[in-house]
């Protein structure tokens, strides 16, 4: 198994350390999966448990100026690795100024992720950082488990707002309930509702969007303004929320019995 | 006359002494006020007497400055001097030099004084339209501990920009209990201390690599690789963002102490602590250890001292059951000062004396927060006379040798303790 990749581009540095953050805050341990054409983060909480599921994916050449990979076998050409998510995270703040960062597969001791980044620094000589992250292999036998989750055809599909906003919405309904009822439906409308003995709160949001649908027969008949509703534990999407590091161009929440994607 | 302290402060200057009180408390619980003809002298040591640190202000930092100590005349001529004896508690200390930069611009002055007759420090600021807040802190009596490193005799010295230090904390989690410092006459490196990283598979090794031409001086005079206490570090650096002067690295072989200084004219910052010792370059015997205090009796002190020394190394050598604390805090009090030290060394020992230290050392598990210390033994610091070359050259004639006769202890003992100053070691 082998793995070795190189980042100099500024921006593309700083796109994937603040993909590390927001894998970091949602999950403290991950799963990078490492092939030809793509990196994937995975976290696979059991949804039973009301545990958040995330499945994220990089094109490497959208990142990676050099990108080598060997997997276990050539059949399976794929690595599967298990890491705490901070620890990569903390070790790409590190890089923040860095002339070039460079990712590779070693066995020091154990095996390890090492990050070696080159400082700018304002001498003519460069600072070298390296971290050894340690990690585990995870063998072939369990990565069916870790395949990408199938997202079923949905009720209603919407974008979401700014996540910002969002965001500071939830927060101060977390107060008050654990329970957050989220309503959705084909015209652009998007409630948040919390609901107690006391008091009921419900946040419109209007002019969303949604996306083209799937499959457009199924749902010729569906009334646009019929809504689809989840109940949800606040506090998971209060840390799916939080995490949001990267902007997105568009969230998607499609909203299914059962389900929440983005 | 009482031996007491008045010193008064504009703003900026309160900024300063707060954040070397701040620095200081990263070491300690308790800090000593020490003033003298030199100025005022903050001291703390840590529980592990593995990090000690002490910030001089001169008497030209002060807008007004003035001290005395209390001279006893005594019969056969030797007068005893005693300073004042101010040991104050962070806890009361550190909350008054809160909120730096707003006193910075809000105070226009401080005043600290102290009344030896109740045994109070009095902390007031005097703020605009005539508000006015005051601080009665107990002190309680103690000679502060003076440990004294002879930096000119360091192989390696460095100097570095604190925002060097800064950049490199950073990539450490404070989890991080030992960084190793490792150098070559070409290039610096801090990185993960190796015996942590391998017991926890778990945690990050990182390094950082630094250019010699980024220090403002390097000067190394062999290879070397230190390991000491992370925490400290912090301490320091927290001192050097208020005085913006470069931090100087004086160091030597693993078991000898590192000592980080700052020096910018008006206030003199060091910060001396205790690195771990090479498994494979022990010396047979403890060095001698000193961490000194300033009463100038000499009979007295050879007296006690010589006593203490040879109930101690017995203890040293000999012990190998019941652990113990080897070195007893109530010696301390009674100990002199010592003028000139030589080379300070801390040691880990091995063989008979190891098992002392090990369980020893196990002792101060119990003191919260000294875990992470837990192989560092006390330090130990050389004290040495005036041939200070001649000690160093032969290190293992250990002036606290292990001996079976108290005599000899005595004789060793004695063969030092000449001179006009007094100069004295003993083992703590």
């Amino acid at each position: 198994m082998r793995f070795r990749a190189k980042i100099v581009d500024g921006a593309c540095l700083n796109h994937f350390t603040r993909i590390s953050n927001m894998i970091a805050k949602l999950a403290k341990t991950c799963t990078l999966r490492i092939s030809p054409d793509k990196l994937n983060f995975i976290l696979c909480d059991k949804l039973a448990n009301g545990g958040v599921s995330m499945w994220c994916e990089l094109e490497q050449e959208n990142f990676f100026n050099e990108y080598q990979m060997e997997g276990v076998s050539a059949e399976n050409n794929e690595i599967y690795l298990e890491l705490t998510s901070e620890n990569l995270s903390r070790a790409l703040k590190t890089a923040q100024n860095a002339r070039a960062l460079k990712i590779k597969l070693t066995n020091k001791h154990f095996p390890c992720l090492t990050v070696s980044v080159e400082l700018l620094s304002m001498s003519s000589s460069s600072r070298i950082v390296t971290h050894d992250i340690p990690i585990k292999v995870i063998p072939r036998k369990l990565w069916k488990d870790l395949q990408e989750p199938v997202v079923p055809d949905p009720d209603v599909s919407i974008y979401l707002p700014v996540l910002k906003t969002m965001k500071s919405v939830v927060e101060k309904m977390k107060n008050i309930s654990n329970h957050l009822v989220i309503e959705a439906n084909l015209d652009g409308e998007l409630n948040l509702k919390i609901e107690t003995e006391l008091v009921c709160v419900t946040t419109h949001f209007k002019d969303l969007g949604n996306p083209p649908l799937a499959s457009e027969s199924t749902h010729q008949d569906r009334n646009m303004e019929h809504m689809a509703e989840v109940h949800i534990d606040i506090r998971k999407l209060l840390q799916f929320l939080a995490g949001q590091q990267v902007n997105p161009t568009k969230a998607l929440c499609s909203l299914e019995y059962w389900s929440l994607n983005q | 006359m009482a031996a007491m302290l008045k010193c008064v402060m504009s703003g900026s200057q309160v900024k300063v002494f707060g954040k070397a009180v701040q620095a200081l408390s990263r070491i300690s619980d308790e800090l000593w006020l020490d003033p003298s003809k030199k100025g005022l002298a903050l001291r703390c040591v840590n529980s592990s007497r593995s990090a000690y640190g002490c910030v001089l202000f001169s008497p030209v930092f002060f807008q007004h400055y003035q001290w005395s100590a209390l001279v006893k005349m005594s019969e056969n001529e030797l007068d005893t001097t005693l300073n004042l004896k101010c040991k104050l508690g962070m806890k009361s200390i550190l909350p008054i030099f809160r909120c730096l930069n707003s006193l910075e611009r809000n105070i226009e002055k401080c005043k600290i004084f102290t009344r030896s007759d109740k045994c109070k420090v009095v902390i007031q600021f005097f703020y605009r339209h005539g508000i006015k807040r005051t601080h009665n802190i107990c002190f309680q009596e103690s000679q502060p501990l003076q440990v004294i490193f002879d930096k000119n005799v360091c192989t390696n010295t460095l100097m570095i920009q604190p925002r060097l230090l800064a950049d490199a904390i950073v990539l450490f989690t404070s989890s991080q209990e030992e960084v190793t410092l490792a150098v070559t006459p070409l290039n610096f490196c801090l990185k993960s201390s190796n015996e942590e990283s391998m017991d926890l598979s778990n945690a990050v090794y990182s390094e950082m690599f630094v250019g010699s031409d980024e220090f403002d001086f390097f000067q190394i005079g062999m290879d070397t690789e230190i390991t000491f206490c992370f925490k400290e570090l912090k301490g320091i650096l927290t001192f050097s963002e208020a005085t913006h002067a470069p931090i100087s690295i004086y160091f030597d072989f693993p078991g000898k102490p590192l000592a980080l200084s700052i020096d910018d004219m008006l206030v003199e910052a060091n910060f001396i602590l205790a690195t771990l010792a090479d498994e494979s370059s022990r010396a047979s015997s403890p060095q001698s250890l000193c961490l000194s205090q300033k009463r100038k009796r000499s009979d007295l002190i050879k007296k006690k001292a010589g006593k203490n020394i040879t109930g101690q190394a017995l203890e040293c050598i000999s012990r190998k059951a019941a652990p113990r604390r080897l070195y007893p805090k109530e010696t301390l009090t009674n100990i002199s000062a010592l003028e000139n030290c030589g080379s300070p060394a801390m040691k880990r020992a091995n063989g008979d004396v190891s098992e002392v230290s090990e369980n020893s050392v196990s002792n101060t598990e119990e003191v919260p927060g000294s875990l992470c210390l837990r192989k560092f033994s006390c330090m130990f610091f050389g004290a040495v006379s005036s041939d200070q070359q001649e000690h160093f050259n032969h290190p293992f004639d250990s002036l606290a040798r292990a001996s079976d006769s108290e005599e000899d202890m005595n004789n060793v003992c004695r063969k030092e303790f000449n001179g006009s100053d007094a100069k004295y070691f003993c083992i703590i």
